[in-house]
């Protein structure tokens, strides 16, 4: 529990210092925000325009008040307004990242789906052609950026085959088949890409663990083949496999931002784009700081599940 | 170091080169335009077309590779230096260095790769000057990490520590003793932030957030052909090819570096047993638990085929110990693999016959001779801490070799396993049994080892080693115990050690092994009292005694299997040799009461 | 030469919450005079190694001082004591892991006199030829690297390395346990002959009891972090005091098993040095242990032949 504990704490304090790294990255790097922001048609802005919005923006005032306040508004969740429109930057995010991540669970349910049974079947088959022929579709799928696969899969199935729509996104609500079909896209464009290194790793994992003095000894003790793989050989090799699928998943947080523009997908990676062309800082801010917060909660979850799985870890 | 991937060298080179060249290959330039022309399909002048601006796709692509390459070579190198040096400074210096630079890392670490490379260029601006601190920025950590990492299994070498008993300075050996011994890792790193970068670098462009137009870039491409995906299909094809292909071979490279640097050695796929199904013109001795017949292993090698045992036969009959002893290399643990049939992959039995109770074991299916093992022939491993799985509790591994050959309930499983926990002298073995291994003592685990031996009632148990981890008090509990099973149950047990005095303590009858070779065999007693051989005799004059003279070397060295001496293999070594010893190999020969000795000269004055 | 007063060494042991010090050395106190080995036993845990480390000043002491020749190692500046280095040397247990395998063995050997700048490039090379030939190898050995050697003759190379600087002090940490018993004996009849031929001091760490007994003057028996019982070798193997080495002199097994003294097995396990017993640290598996041993931590007694036991 005191393990539990300490590793929360960690997180913490690891959220605390990000948010304060964004807020300070945003503030000492040359130019001034609400310049920025009057002088996108090209002209220079008014002055008095730009005292105002920085008046507006609480940016007049001294550095570590303005942390303050930003710190004090972050511990009540307010993120404040967007630049764009004025709108708050929360409601745009808890609208777009369940979008979000529906279509990286989907993609990281694939992976799990192809790349752990199959890793599997390599290993235990190694050397044979099984494994050559899988590890090198492996190797290449594993080459192919995501928004290479995604443009290749537009042009196949909808431009060629004209099977299903270029991309969009339809609320599961109105059309639930209409939105699997739109979701299955791009979900496999990131799917194929985790489902090579989840093969990777299931198969590296498992020949690692095959070799352990201690599937030897249960093979002196005649235990059978089958529940020596499931009892002894899986569950040691998924752990390592387990941690890899999560960070994954994290990086995903911010990695869908190809893949959503590509397919229209409507995420909140998409809104982060062109939040970073607008220049529109709370936006920015707002959805890195919740994109690192679930980033580093699902690393606290996956060292809590290490622990569960792995009684020596707990201590 | 084993082979490198010179294939994948080699294509990344033409690569590399091709994009180094690119000003000097004679090609058009990449942002002329030739609108009248856009789009069209590949010319004697244009390879492989024009794009929707006229320019020539070939040179874009050539000159993409160009700017790709050179912000992911760069970037990779910024962030390689970088980390590297925090990470090394962290490690071996410690205390606020290590705090300071880890815990920046972590911070860095809070953010996906991406969302940080956005987040810096909404900062600082698009433009292929921005990708390259961008793209360090993200691959940093990494090489830090593995830097780190680096040092800190360095740091507890002995050779690291070698330096500082030899006074060197810290700056020293993190330069000349720590960096060179990491360096197989970070380049591995390396190659994979290179890659990944090439990869980032497209993406970032793709979004219009990296390289700006007019300039080529692969993302570019990839972005404008989408626009005209439905007139020019092949114009999406070339960069998304060029892309595939480069990441393809970079990973190759990765992969192929990592083996190459990676110091375990290669495993290889198991062998059929390949044995005839009768052991021709061979009958069992009666009575013998285990009787070993001429066995012969054989290890396929890059070098050809070893024979790490020849020849090897032996009887052990029931409540009676015999030990194997040798040095290492002389076979003794192959041979006990090879009976059981747990030989390594590579390994393979070539000859011989082993008959448990009559049955012979090297003929065995896979199946039928898994359900002796564990139930007729039993083991015990060297090392208790490695051969118990980490995750299970003990209780349910002993359970487990019983349900393996009995259909007892759990309950019933569990409740037997606790008896033998007891029978084993584990304190407690009610709460115990629920324990994890790695809260056990080395002596408990090999106590739990045992127990799960003995669970079946077995008729032969291998020891192989079983105290060589351990402490002497706790070495000799561990003797003591095995002993009394051995009596209690009528156990044949093969002892299998490098120790003499051990062999001393516990054994009937010793069989000593050189080379491969039993070299001589008999009563315990008689063997160390008046040995026969003169390697025996050269073995027991080099263990010291607590009495006697203090002990002698054997000059030389024990020949590998690849290269073993003609004649009697001990000739090279022996104080004896004639002539007649390297002319042929000595057989096994009758040297008194119930002994054998592999020499010619044994008899001699 | 080398003295050691009341030497202790602590390790900091658990979390941010609950930090306590795990004592691996407690009250050390021997010496070691010129020309004389003394040989520290005991089992794993004990803490023999570390008292290696303390006397060569690889690791600060928590209490207590080590004195070489009347100079505090702890009271000596870092500098200072990077020159003192080279008078006071280490030889490894791990002949694999003690030498680096990416440099050629010579430019190892060579590194103690390019450290201290003891020498010009060809003296050098002939310093290295001839502590090679020392050792038993041939000088054109320098240019081969650590893989191309067995097990002794890396501990050979291993010795070389720790006498290039001309030492005064040497520890030798468990040096023949990784080693096969033939190859052993010549590593130990190496170690012996330079002993007599350099006037060196040494420590020299084992848990082989037969080995000690045929090398060393004296012997120092360590349990769980303290010294149990001192003496000169010929007389604690004749005449064992302390329980624990009686008993551990009984469970060392021997080629002579009827020859053999009356056996005392001991009971159990020893306790985590990180919780060790109160009172006398081996009463919780000592044969003759009575109430006040859990009360007394029983002092080291005598003169040449020392004992730590309220029961002897």
């Amino acid at each position: 529990m005191s393990w539990f504990l300490k590793r929360l704490g960690v997180s913490l304090i690891l959220i605390w210092v990000a948010a304060s790294v964004v807020f300070l990255a945003i503030h000492l790097v040359p130019g001034d925000p609400a310049e920025l922001l009057l002088s996108q048609g090209g002209s220079a802005p008014d002055k008095a325009m730009v005292k105002e919005l920085r008046d507006q923006l609480g940016l007049n005032q001294p550095l570590h008040i303005q942390y303050a306040q930003q710190m004090w508004r972050l511990l009540h969740f307010d993120l404040g307004r967007s630049m764009q429109d004025d709108s708050p930057v929360s409601e745009e995010i808890i609208r777009r990242l369940p979008r979000t991540l529906e279509l990286i669970l989907a993609a990281g349910l694939m992976a799990v789906l192809i790349g752990i049974p199959g890793g599997t079947a390599a290993a235990m088959r190694r050397g044979s052609l099984f494994d050559r022929l899988t590890s090198a579709i492996a190797s290449l799928a594993l080459a192919v950026p995501v928004f290479v696969t995604g443009t290749l899969i537009v042009m196949v199935f909808a431009q060629w085959l004209r099977l299903v729509p270029a991309g969009g996104f339809v609320a599961f609500a109105k059309d639930p088949v209409q939105h699997l079909i739109l979701l299955a896209m791009p979900a496999s464009a990131i799917g194929l890409g985790l489902s090579a290194v989840m093969f990777r790793m299931t198969r590296a994992a498992v020949l690692d663990v095959m070799l352990k003095d201690y599937v030897r000894t249960a093979r002196a003790k005649g235990v059978a083949p089958r529940r020596i793989l499931v009892r002894h050989v899986v569950r040691t090799a998924l752990m390592p496999v387990i941690t890899v699928l999560a960070l994954y998943l994290g990086t995903l947080l911010g990695g869908t931002v190809l893949v959503e523009f590509v397919f229209n997908w409507p995420g909140l990676s998409g809104s982060l784009v062109s939040a970073v062309n607008a220049r529109d800082y709370p936006q920015v801010v707002g959805i890195v700081l919740v994109i690192s917060v679930l980033f580093v909660a699902l690393n606290l979850t996956v060292d809590v599940i290490y622990g569960l799985l792995d009684p020596r870890v707990r201590r | 170091m084993k082979r490198l991937p010179w294939t994948a060298i080699a294509i990344t080179a033409l690569i590399a080169l091709l994009a180094l060249l690119a000003p000097w290959l004679g090609l058009p330039n990449p942002v002329t335009m030739d609108v009248p022309n856009r789009l069209a399909g590949p010319t004697a002048a244009h390879w492989l077309g024009q794009d929707e601006f006229g320019r020539d796709v070939l040179t874009r692509l050539i000159w993409g590779a160009r700017v790709s390459l050179s912000v992911a070579a760069s970037a990779a190198a910024l962030a390689c230096v970088i980390g590297t040096a925090l990470g090394i400074t962290g490690g071996y210096i410690r205390g606020v260095a290590e705090i300071l630079t880890l815990r920046a890392i972590d911070v860095l670490l809070c953010f996906p790769p991406l969302l940080l490379a956005l987040l810096v260029v909404t900062l600082l601006g698009p433009g292929a000057a921005t990708l390259i601190p961008v793209l360090a920025l993200v691959y940093l950590p990494g090489f830090t990490r593995v830097a780190y990492a680096g040092v800190l299994t360095a740091r507890s070498q002995d050779y690291v520590e070698a330096m500082r008993v030899l006074g060197a300075g810290s700056p020293r050996i993190m330069l000349r003793t720590i960096l060179p011994n990491i360096g197989g890792p970070i380049l591995v790193q390396f190659s994979l932030a290179m890659a990944a970068a090439v990869v980032l670098e497209s993406g970032l462009s793709f979004l219009g957030l990296g390289v700006v137009p007019p300039a080529p870039s692969w993302g570019l491409m990839i972005a404008a052909a989408r626009a005209t995906m439905a007139q020019a299909p092949l114009l999406l094809l070339w960069p998304c090819l060029a892309l595939t292909l480069t990441v393809l071979v970079m990973n190759a490279l990765c992969d192929g570096l990592r083996d190459a640097v990676d110091p375990h050695p290669t495993y290889r796929p198991a062998h059929r047993r390949v044995l005839e199904a009768i052991a021709p013109g061979l009958l069992p001795t009666p009575k013998a638990v285990l009787d070993l017949r001429h066995l012969t292993v054989e290890i396929q090698t890059q070098a050809g085929p070893i024979r790490p045992v020849r020849d090897v036969s032996l009887q052990v009959f029931p409540g009676e110990t015999l030990a194997i002893v040798g040095e290492s290399g002389s076979g003794k643990s192959v041979t006990s693999l090879a009976i059981t049939g747990l030989l390594p992959g590579a390994a393979r039995v070539a000859q011989g016959a082993a008959f448990l109770d009559g049955t012979d074991l090297l003929r065995l299916p896979e199946d039928s001779l898994r359900t002796l093992r564990g139930d007729k022939i039993a083991m015990v491993f060297q090392d208790p801490g490695s051969s118990l799985n980490p995750v299970h509790r003990i209780g349910a591994q002993i359970a487990e070799a019983i349900q393996a050959h009995r259909p007892v309930s759990d309950t019933a499983a569990r409740s037997e396993a606790i008896a033998l926990l007891r029978r084993v002298g584990l304190p407690d073995p009610e709460s115990r049994a629920r324990a994890y291994p790695h809260e056990l003592s080395g002596g408990q685990r090999q106590r739990v080892m045992i127990a799960i031996a003995i669970a079946n009632q077995p008729r032969l148990l291998i020891a192989d080693e079983p105290t060589t981890a351990l402490d002497v008090t706790i070495q000799a509990q561990v003797l003591d115990l095995l002993n009394d099973l051995k009596t209690e149950r009528g156990l044949a047990l093969l002892f299998i050690t490098h120790a003499l005095p051990v062999v001393a303590e516990i054994a009937d009858r010793v069989a000593v092994m050189y080379a491969g070779e039993i070299v001589e065999t008999g009563p315990t007693a008689a063997v160390f009292l008046t040995p026969h051989h003169p390697y025996t005799q050269a073995l027991l004059r080099s263990a010291p005694d607590e009495e006697g003279p203090p002990p002698e070397g054997i000059q030389g060295v024990v020949p590998s299997p690849g290269a073993l001496p003609a004649g009697c293999t001990f000739a090279p070594r022996c104080p004896r040799a004639i002539a007649a010893c390297t002319a042929a190999p000595p057989a096994l020969r009758a040297s008194g009461d119930a002994r054998l000795t592999r020499c010619i000269r044994w008899n001699e004055p | 030469m080398i003295t050691t007063e009341n030497l202790g060494k602590s390790f900091p042991l658990g979390g941010w919450f609950a930090r306590r010090p795990l004592h691996a050395v407690r009250d050390v106190s021997i010496s070691v005079a010129r020309g004389e080995t003394l040989g520290l036993v005991g089992e794993s845990g004990s803490g023999k190694s570390t008292v290696g480390r303390l006397m060569l000043g690889l690791m600060p002491a928590t209490t207590g001082r080590v004195m070489f020749e009347g100079q505090d190692l702890a009271t000596t500046g870092a500098a200072a004591l990077r020159t003192l280095r080279r008078r006071l040397q280490l030889v490894f247990q791990d002949p694999y892991a003690s030498l680096d395998p990416r440099r050629a063995i010579g430019a190892q050997i060579a590194d103690a006199l390019v450290i201290h700048r003891l020498m010009d490039k060809a003296g050098r090379i002939e310093r290295v030829a001839d502590l090679l030939e020392q050792v038993g190898l041939a000088p054109e050995h320098a240019a081969r690297y650590p893989h191309q050697f067995s097990g002794g003759q890396r501990q050979r190379i291993g010795i070389a390395r720790a006498l290039a600087s001309g030492p005064d002090f040497l520890v030798a940490d468990e040096p023949v346990s990784a080693l096969d018993v033939s190859v052993q004996a010549q590593v130990l009849a190496l170690l012996a002959s330079l002993r007599a031929q350099l006037g060196l001091a040494m420590l020299f760490i084992s848990h082989d009891l037969p080995v000690v007994r045929h090398l060393c003057d004296r012997v120092a028996v360590m349990y769980l972090g303290r010294i149990m019982e001192e003496g000169p070798v010929r007389e604690v193997f004749a005449n064992p005091i302390h329980p624990y080495t009686r008993a551990l002199l009984s469970a060392a097994p021997s080629l002579h098993p009827e020859r053999r003294r009356a056996r005392l097995l001991l009971q159990g396990d020893p306790p985590s040095p990180a919780d060790p017993p109160s009172g006398c640290v081996f009463r919780t598996r000592c044969p003759i242990a009575g109430p006040d041993c859990a009360t007394t931590i029983p002092p080291l007694t005598g003169t040449s032949h020392r004992v730590a036991c309220l029961k002897a």
